[in-house]
């Protein structure tokens, strides 16, 4: 765009009005800037345009002006301290927030630690327990084992041999007795199991009356039975599940003398 | 101009009394023109006042090195009064004029806010309607040679040529006075 045809296609003019667009407009401030002439020429151009709008005026009504006025106090106060207040709470607003976040996440990391360690103390509690029960069922066992270990290996331990009959050939029962400690104790591996009716039992020879020792445990091989003073046999006999008053004697399996 | 640069120098410092003195220079001339494209009063008012308002907010950009402060707040209501004719009416986006034309018909407002004065009213008519056109009805060059249905080069040179003609009305008053001034 050249200086002559600004003059003469009456660009000058439709920029004066606001018809063209942000970058004819800026083309033509650098010109004004630029050309003396060409800025005198866009002033008169100006100056006519201004002229009849002077000259077509029409008195607004006086309200108009006082409602600016108060639309300007009113929107230039609250501006001014809205607009710090905003900054300032926006910006403890963030403060706030971003503690609170950080508050959040700690938290939320903290108890799921707690959770993690709670879990782990259960199982450490279970398995304690655990231990523990098995300890003194080791103990226990243990201390039977001693018990009826030096029982067997005591230098006044007989040991007497129950052999099956012909009813239960394959029986054999090894007992061990010791008449000064008042002891009996008996290994019934070689007992062949019984069904859950059943039980073996096993009595003393009293001067022809039999007397209880006890029933034969069946999840026991080491057993320790009652002593029975002055007995002269030992018997074993199978009885209804949890034992008898009386042997059935039909239902001996195994018996032994005591010398 | 010296006046009105300290006062606008006043109003980028948001004295409210700059605001005030520039309000009552030009309000007059703005109301004019708004009044005149809009042709609805409660409307040209809100448009009067949002235009000051745009005036007193963006103060910080009028540049006086661009124009004359008038050119700049004609600029600033033009654009508002047609804004406001799009949305009231979509047709007015269309290149069909006689819809505007047919519109204004229909409201009645005062025939003398729509007459023209001064050095605009002792032109000969196609020059009258030109800067009618261009200047109270807000249409661009494009639009305007369109409705008056001459081209663009005949329109540009009425523009012209009326303006021409408005100045001369304007300094030969000047001179008649500054004579009489000289007189006395």
């Amino acid at each position: 765009m050249d200086k002559k045809t600004l003059l003469e296609n009456g660009i000058l003019e439709q920029y004066l009005l606001g018809e063209l667009n942000a970058d004819q407009c800026t083309q033509i401030e650098k010109m004004l800037v630029s050309d003396a002439e060409l800025k005198a020429h866009f002033d008169e151009l100006e100056e006519a345009f201004e002229t009849i709008g002077l000259e077509n005026a029409v008195t607004p009504p006086a309200l108009v002006k006082s409602k600016l006025l108060k639309d300007i106090k009113t929107q230039e106060s609250p501006k001014v301290v809205t607009l710090k207040k905003t900054n300032n709470t926006k910006f403890y607003f963030g403060i706030a927030a971003s503690v609170a976040g950080l508050l959040m996440i700690g938290s939320f990391w903290m108890y799921s630690q707690l959770n993690d360690v709670k879990e782990q103390l259960q199982i450490v509690e279970m398995n304690n327990t655990e231990l523990n029960s098995t300890i003194e069922v080791l103990n226990v066992k243990l201390k039977e084992n001693n018990a009826s270990f030096n029982a067997i290996v005591n230098p006044d331990t007989e040991q007497y041999i129950l052999k099956g009959n012909a009813s239960l050939p394959e029986a054999k029962v090894v007992s061990y007795v010791n008449h000064k400690s008042k002891s009996v104790i008996i290994n019934t591996e070689r007992l062949p199991e019984l069904d859950a009716e059943h039980d073996y039992q096993m009595w003393a020879d009293v001067e022809g009356v039999m007397i209880d020792m006890g029933v034969i445990s069946k999840d026991k091989t080491i057993m320790t039975m009652a002593y029975i003073d002055d007995a002269e046999s030992l018997n074993i006999t199978i009885e209804p599940a949890g034992g008898n008053d009386h042997p059935t004697v039909e239902r001996l399996v195994t018996n032994v003398y005591l010398r | 101009m010296q006046n009105d640069n300290a006062l606008i120098q006043q109003l980028k410092n948001k004295d409210e009394r700059a605001l005030s003195v520039l309000y009552d220079k030009y309000s007059g001339a703005i109301y004019g023109v708004i009044i005149k494209m809009i042709r609805d009063e409660g409307k040209a008012q809100n448009i009067l006042q949002d235009t000051f308002m745009t005036v007193w907010d963006k103060a910080e950009s009028y540049d006086v090195d661009k124009g004359r402060f008038y050119t700049w707040v004609y600029r600033i209501a033009k654009n508002k009064t047609l804004n406001v004719l799009r949305k009231t009416d979509p047709l007015i986006q269309t290149d069909d004029f006689s819809v505007h034309i047919n519109k204004e018909d229909a409201i009645s407002i005062d025939a003398e806010y729509l007459e023209l004065n001064g050095a605009v009213k002792k032109l000969e008519d196609h020059h009258k309607e030109a800067i009618e056109l261009v200047y109270f009805k807000g249409l661009t060059h494009r639009e305007a040679h369109k409705e008056m249905d001459v081209p663009l080069g005949t329109f540009k040179s009425y523009v012209r040529q009326a303006l021409k003609q408005v100045r001369e009305t304007y300094t030969k008053t000047l001179s008649l006075i500054l004579l009489i001034l000289n007189a006395l």
